[in-house]
């Protein structure tokens, strides 16, 4: 993971030159906020199109991307830099095998990311999958037991596969705010979240489109059906969640470990002592003084003892 | 012609092709021809295997080859066009070249027609062209007749079927290229043997292409590609049969390999071409004039699947094979008399029965069909299909014969006479043509024409076994060649009369024969025609690779069950095809065919949407955010006219968390279809899905717990959203439509073989897009990316696999009574192991008081006349004193021996007299017992309660043995018993070699020992034992009677397991002791093993010469189901001088048994001699027939402890030469 060097953002000469004029813009913006470097985090289910995002980002092929294979089960790092700034996106491979929560590829994301500064976390899903089940939600709840419920504070919905005709003949955009609506309600539930933890009420959601076949506009920026291009829309809400003002996670020791069980309610034990000495151990003595006080002598004690008087 | 060079190089690419094939049928041949029908199965296998490689072959290649073929195609016209010897045959060639764009599976409406149009185009010019400007300029034009024939064929016949036939033509070119040399100029050739070769590699990849489309029937495209390849393998035989005399061999080869193909095929359970081949055979015998009748047996079988109704077709059909056969024969002048009188007789047929021409045409139509359905079923169209295809071959056999003769002199007359046109075979059928047209009736013309080809045909057989082979892969569309049936029609005159007889005497036979098994066949032949109206409806060709499988497999399934009754109707998938085609036409005849299918799936993945598709509107309200269906339910609706069920089932979840909702859900549904269950089980995922991370595995196992693994083996994968483009693949391009379509299969078929825990499951996939926006054909049926309509292709799949369900249903529960003959193959009784244990010699059950006599009464009588000797010689020797052990160290070496030989003999004799008392005892004993019967029961009872007294106290029983190795675990000392005084006599069964640590107590076993009526013995004893793989019971119920002097009959019935049944078997022998030295037993056993009973007799008798020496010889035969296997065994053995007390004993043992012709024979020789005082030598040899056999010598010694040192010699050399 070390092996990562930081290279020189060249992808972005790839995008097309409106994309870059906002691109810029929005670099430019951080800059003047005194951020020199960004990172990234992105997680979700496999398959979704995690690494496609990435790569549309970043602009070039920078992590390796299969239909059919899973990625492994390891976290990937991709550090452009480009005047001045650096950008970092920590790839991570599906959380998901079986049916359960991939304990491995957790533990690999979590030592991957040790010593990490997380600004923002894209949380990755499909906008054609219709339902919410309970393996989104255990995703969710998985990061939110990893990095704590702050991460949603500077997490993002990202929704793959945007460019679809929507089903029933329901209009894009109520697809869209029905799906990110569905999908924000299990991060809710599966984070814990009361609404109002939510800075903004909401956790943003972007929409993206990582195939070869997206439409394009006249300026060849890769659009969504709704008009949008949508990679600067990305990086801009991307900049705004990191210029939100909440805190950004710092992964070290702690948090990969999680919290200790054994330092949970600590304090509480000279209390118990305490209330053991007092209410169990007190009592008890005293019952077997006034017991073993009660005692009768068996006659043949008593008769022994009074013949040894003799 | 003009780029010889270049081509010459291709040329020999074909000609090696040739060979390789050629090579082939030979294998395959010599598999096949001792014994055709019995092999089928085998050689259905091999040809499977043979058909792999083909298939491993790409998709995409197929395409382009595919371009290929068309180019070569248009080659070929352009070819043709320079020789100008075809002047509008160019033009349709084009129209079959545009039509052969086949652009997968979807356009071949279209393209059929425009084929046949060509195709037509072809025939013209093969009429015209072929036949006179070939006959005259030589093989170079037949040649050319041949190229167009191949173009002509190819669109007409379906896809696969046609490149076959091609193939094989083209085959048939490159040997005629390569035999004909001498005569022909070498520039017309080589063009078109470069067109061949090209041709030659597109059937493959067009089978594939198909395959690829369809990706559900794997298994039929096998099977069609290994057809195929026989098809070309035939052709070349056959084609040099006709080049090169030599080629007899060949065509039998030839033959027997149409045979197999066929059978394998079964599609449309060809027997008329059998029977074409068997003629062939005929041919080889050279016994021409015997042929036809031969074939006419042989069509008898035929017969019999065909309907009564229709046994004018049959008539017609024998005839029209005999005259094919006559044709095979044209090189004689007499065949081609024979023919014209069959021909003759023919035509009488026609002349009789007006409605015969209707027949027959509707015959050739049947054929036709399939492709002409997809023409809007105009009768119109139809017939002209047939005619041009008729045509066709006709043109093609004549140009073949043409090149014959440019190759054989001795030919040469045939030739000649056909281009003299007088009366030559070849010339007839046109002359006939003509006639016919001049009449002006279309369809006698056609029919006619039809029937020419089959004379045509004469010069090779060959032409009509090659194409049919074509088909078998049952993809329907009986080859144009089999068509030839209605050419009895016309036909000459001479011999009418006889051959009219010849049918009736054929008919008679297979009335008799077949009725038995005729109503299996009708009802096949209804399921048969169902599904072919359901194909058609869907509107789906009988070419659609699932219909081809379906058949194919109901072929299979007929071949298999009417194997005993004689071959499997050829023409039945004709009839099936042409009355379905009636039904579907006249339109009221209601079709009754329902189906239930029920639909599982994760949640969201569009199950309720997908059913609305099917119906074409909404049955169900779908939401793409809630979980649309709350509970099971189904609907009921038509489709296409068709009955059909659905239930719904709602949402899966693939979570671990969720398998209890999902259990909820899928017992519910479960319970659902208690009642109706479903035929077909859909399960549906999506497509765009890459559930790459078996996250359905939950799912699919709760599937698989609730309603078992044999779910999967109903079960169609849906994939649904199949109209999403493919993803990107790693290097960014995206990958091709069927690539993605094809590892997504992949992906959730393994997840189900995974789950189901079967790797041999390979489920069916059809894909849906239900999405309003769905890309639509003209006729508003939703289409995928890759051109499939999806609706049909699914429901087919579902009906496909009802239909077959109920063709199953049909032929099991036929099998019980008339499959009879059949199942006892697969089940037969062991035989030999029944025998073997009827030959065992039990002895005679006694009453309790005799129960200790050693050996049986004669023994007894025996040894009390040699006791009378040395009566009370123990009690005359002297005083003796045994000596302690310290006084016998004292003693002298020979002191010691003479010591132990006193010692020896004084024990020798003290047993001896104790042997004595104990038998004088028990004659007693008998004597009492007999009396007691005379005094009143008191007594008796009296008795019984002193023996039941002796034992009243229960008696611990010995601990059973502990084992070698020390083990905490082991579970002996659990199983110590008491031996009560209970009548009952109950063990535990102790397995000592179980595994490590398992409880060894596998069994109990109990045994009684009855007495009735006083003086009968009933034995009783029962053993069942039970451990994890399987329970074996086993009791035996026994007793024996005697009556009178030396006579015993004894009876028993015994149960046991065998394998996973179990046999029950009675029993039962007399034993005479006729003389004091012999005694003779006979017996006799019923043994009733699973549905199969088994008799059996034996004899035995006892033979015992000498006090010493006793002889046992046991002969029997055990006979089920027509299936006798006999047995015998001899048993010498030789005993010690004083027999109870010496220890020396030797047998010789000798057994026979004669199953299957399989003879058994084994002996063995057993010896024991005492060697010394405390020493036991025991040799043991046996040896048995197959040259197996075994030495043993065994040395026992209590006296010479180092000769256990021996035992260390292995140790010590392991020792010592292991630091080496």
């Amino acid at each position: 993971m070390a092996s990562q060097i930081i290279r020189e953002w060249l992808g972005i000469n790839s995008f097309a030159p409106a994309t870059q004029t906002k691109l810029f813009e929005l670099l430019g913006k951080l800059n003047q906020e005194n951020v020199n470097s960004l990172t990234i985090l992105v997680m979700g289910k496999g398959g979704v199109g995690k690494s496609s995002t990435v790569n549309s980002l970043i602009g070039e092929r920078a992590v390796s991307i299969s239909p059919f294979q899973s990625e492994g089960s390891r976290a990937v790092m991709v550090s452009r830099s480009r005047a001045g700034f650096t950008l970092n996106i920590i790839d991570t491979p599906g959380l998901i095998e079986g049916g359960y929560i991939n304990d491995m590829a957790l533990n690999n994301i979590k030592n991957f990311l040790l010593n990490k500064t997380i600004d923002v976390l894209l949380y990755v899903d499909r906008l054609d999958a219709y339902r919410v089940d309970n393996l989104d939600r255990e995703v969710v709840k998985t990061i939110t037991d990893t990095f704590g419920k702050g991460i949603w504070n500077r997490a993002l919905v990202v929704l793959t596969h945007a460019q679809l005709s929507p089903p029933d003949g329901l209009p894009y955009d109520e697809f869209v705010s029905k799906r990110s609506e569905a999908l924000l309600k299990a991060v809710r539930l599966g984070a814990g979240l009361r609404k109002q933890e939510v800075k903004g009420s909401t956790i943003p959601v972007v929409l993206v489109e990582n195939s070869g076949r997206c439409n394009k506009n006249e300026n060849d920026e890769k659009v969504l059906p709704n008009g949008t291009a949508w990679i600067p829309h990305v990086v801009q809400t991307i900049t705004e969640v990191f210029l939100g003002g909440s805190k950004s996670i710092f992964v070290d020791q702690k948090v990969i470990d999680g919290p200790n069980p054994n330092a949970r309610g600590k304090f509480l034990i000279p209390v118990l002592v305490a209330l053991q000495y007092f209410f169990v151990v007190k009592p008890i003595e005293r019952r077997i003084r006034i017991d073993s006080a009660r005692e009768s002598r068996p006659s043949w004690e008593m008769r022994d003892t009074s013949s040894r008087k003799y | 012609m003009e780029n010889g060079d270049g081509i010459v190089s291709g040329s020999d690419a074909g000609g090696r092709k040739v060979e390789v094939f050629e090579e082939k049928v030979v294998k395959d041949s010599n598999g096949v021809r001792d014994d055709v029908e019995e092999e089928v199965f085998e050689e259905a296998v091999g040809t499977g295997a043979v058909g792999d490689s083909p298939r491993a072959e790409d998709f995409e290649e197929a395409i382009e080859v595919l371009d290929d073929a068309g180019k070569s195609k248009e080659e070929e016209e352009e070819e043709e066009e320079e020789e100008e010897s075809v002047e509008n045959g160019g033009g349709q060639v084009e129209n079959a070249v545009g039509g052969d764009g086949v652009d997968g599976g979807a356009g071949t409406r279209g393209v059929d027609v425009e084929e046949l149009n060509a195709s037509k185009g072809l025939a013209d010019e093969e009429l015209v062209g072929a036949l006179e400007d070939a006959i005259k300029d030589g093989s170079e034009d037949g040649a050319d007749g041949q190229v167009a024939v191949l173009t002509g064929e190819n669109p007409v016949d379906q896809v696969q079927c046609e490149n076959h036939d091609s193939k094989s033509n083209g085959l048939m070119n490159d040997e005629l290229l390569d035999a004909a040399n001498q005569g022909i100029d070498g520039d017309g050739e080589i063009p078109m043997l470069t067109n061949m070769d090209e041709v030659d590699v597109t059937p493959v990849e067009v089978a594939e292409n198909e395959k690829s489309e369809k990706d559900k029937l794997d298994n039929s495209d096998l099977e069609v590609v290994p057809t195929g390849e026989k098809l070309e393998n035939e052709g070349a035989n056959l084609d040099s049969t006709r080049v090169t005399e030599f080629n007899m061999e060949d065509l039998k080869e030839a033959g027997t390999d149409d045979q197999d193909k066929r059978i394998v095929d079964l599609v449309d359970t060809s027997v008329g071409t059998t029977i074409k081949l068997e003629g062939d055979k005929g041919v080889e015998l050279q016994e021409r004039k015997m042929e036809p009748e031969h074939t006419e047996c042989e069509s008898t079988d035929s017969k019999d699947a065909m309907f009564l109704t229709e046994a004018r077709q049959v008539h017609n059909k024998i005839e029209e094979l005999r005259a094919t056969f006559t044709c095979t024969d044209a090189e004689d002048q007499d065949s081609i008399k024979l023919k014209s009188a069959s021909s003759v007789l023919d035509s009488e047929h026609d002349v009789e029965t007006s409605e015969l021409k209707d027949i027959p045409s509707e015959q050739q139509l049947s054929g036709v069909e399939p492709v002409a359905s997809e023409m809007a079923g105009s009768a119109f169209c139809r017939s002209p299909t047939t005619d041009e295809k008729e045509k066709v071959q006709a043109g093609d056999t004549d140009s073949r014969s043409e090149n014959i003769k440019d190759d054989e002199p001795t030919r040469a007359d045939e030739v000649a006479r056909v281009v003299s046109n007088n009366g030559s075979v070849p010339e007839e059928p046109e002359k006939r043509e003509n006639n016919h047209v001049e009449k002006g009736s279309n369809r006698m013309n056609r029919v006619q024409e039809a029937q020419h080809t089959p004379a045509h045909g004469s010069s090779g057989n060959s032409t009509n076994t090659t194409p049919i082979p074509a088909r078998p892969a049952g993809l329907g569309r009986a080859a144009p060649l089999l068509e030839p049936v209605p050419r009895a029609i016309q036909q000459p005159r001479v011999n009418g009369t006889v051959s009219h007889a010849q049918n009736q005497q054929i008919d008679d036979p297979v009335n008799g024969e077949v009725e038995e098994s005729d109503e299996t066949r009708e009802k096949l032949q209804m399921i048969r025609v169902k599904f072919l109206r359901l194909a058609h409806r869907l509107g789906q060709t009988p070419h659609n690779v699932v219909v081809a499988q379906v058949l194919y497999r109901l072929g299979l399934a007929e071949q298999l069950h009417g194997r005993s009754g004689g071959r499997v109707g050829a023409f039945s998938f004709d009839r099936a095809s042409a009355m379905a085609e009636q039904l579907e036409a006249s339109g009221n005849e209601p079709l009754d065919f329902s189906c239930t299918i029920m639909v599982l799936g994760k949640s969201g993945v569009g199950k309720s949407a997908t059913i609305n598709s099917i119906f074409d509107e909404v049955k169900f309200n779908t939401d793409a955010f809630q979980m649309g269906t709350k509970k099971v339910q189904d609907v009921v609706g038509t489709v296409q006219g068709i009955k059909v069920r659905v239930i719904d089932t709602p949402g899966l979840l693939p979570s671990w968390s969720d398998q209890r909702q999902n259990e909820k859900i899928l017992l519910a549904a479960k319970r659902f279809i208690k009642k109706t269950p479903p035929d077909i089980v859909l399960y549906l995922d999506r497509l765009d899905m890459q559930s790459r991370d078996s996250s359905d595995m939950p799912l699919l196992r709760t599937i698989t717990e609730i309603f078992g693994a044999t779910i999967w083996f109903n079960a169609i994968v849906v994939l649904t959203h199949a109209a999403s483009a493919p993803p990107e693949g790693p290097n960014g391009a995206p990958s091709s439509y069927d690539i993605f379509v094809t590892q997504r299969s992949h992906v959730v078929q393994q997840a189900i073989r995974q789950a189901a825990g079967d790797m041999r499951l390979m489920n069916p996939i059809s894909l849906v897009e239900n999405h309003s926006a769905c890309r639509t054909n003209r006729a508003g049926q939703r289409v995928l990316p890759n051109g499939q309509v999806w609706k049909p292709h699914l429901l087919l799949l579902s009906f496909a696999s009802k239909i077959l369900a109920e063709a199953n249903a049909l032929l099991k529960l036929q099998d019980s009574p008339p499959g009879r003959t059949f199942a006892p193959r697969s089940r037969a009784p062991p035989l030999p192991f029944l025998l073997s244990s009827l030959l065992v010699s039990k002895p005679q059950l006694k009453l309790p008081e005799d129960q200790f006599g050693d050996e049986d009464g004669a023994d007894d009588d025996l040894d009390e006349s040699s006791d009378s000797e040395d009566e009370s010689e123990f009690d005359e020797l002297p005083p003796f004193k045994r000596l302690t052990k310290a006084q016998v160290e004292i003693l002298s070496k020979a002191q010691k021996k003479a010591y132990f030989d006193e010692l020896e003999y004084r024990e020798k004799l003290f047993m001896k007299k104790q042997l004595k008392e104990e038998k004088k005892r028990r004659k007693f004993m008998k004597k009492m017992a007999a009396a007691a019967k005379d005094l009143p029961t008191d007594y008796g009872e009296t008795v019984e309660e002193e023996s039941a007294s002796a034992a009243s106290v229960p008696v611990a029983m010995p601990d059973l043995p502990l084992p070698a190795s020390f083990d905490s675990d082991n579970p002996t000392h659990r199983y110590r018993y008491l031996d009560s005084s209970n009548q009952w006599l109950v063990r535990p069964v102790l397995e000592t070699h179980g595994w490590d640590h398992d409880v060894g107590y596998e069994g109990i076993n109990a045994e009684r020992l009855f007495v009735l009526n006083g003086n009968i013995p009933l034995s009783f004893s029962g053993q069942v034992t039970k451990d994890k793989k399987d329970a074996n019971v086993q009791m035996e119920l026994a007793s024996s009677v005697k009556h009178g002097e030396g006579k015993a009959s004894s009876v028993g019935l015994e149960m046991q397991t065998v394998g996973k049944d179990l046999a029950y078997t009675f029993r039962g022998d007399t034993r005479f002791s006729n003389f004091r030295k012999n005694k003779a037993s006979a017996g006799g056993s019923v043994t009733l093993l699973g549905d199969a009973l088994s008799v059996g007799l034996k004899i035995e008798d006892k033979f015992i010469p000498h006090k010493r020496f006793q002889l046992v010889m046991i002969g029997g035969a055990m006979t089920a189901r027509g299936d006798v296997a006999y047995g015998g065994s001899l048993e010498a053995q030789l005993r010690d001088k004083d027999h109870p007390l010496g220890r020396s004993l030797s047998t010789l043992g000798l057994s026979v048994m004669d199953w299957h012709g399989d003879l058994a024979i084994g002996g063995n020789l057993q010896t024991q001699i005492p060697v010394g005082r405390h020493t036991n030598l025991i040799a043991r040899a046996n040896l048995n027939n197959r040259g197996a056999g075994q030495v043993s010598i065994r040395l026992n010694s209590s006296e010479q402890l180092q000769i256990a040192l021996i035992g260390l010699i292995p140790l010590l050399r392991k020792l010592f030469t292991y630091p080496e």
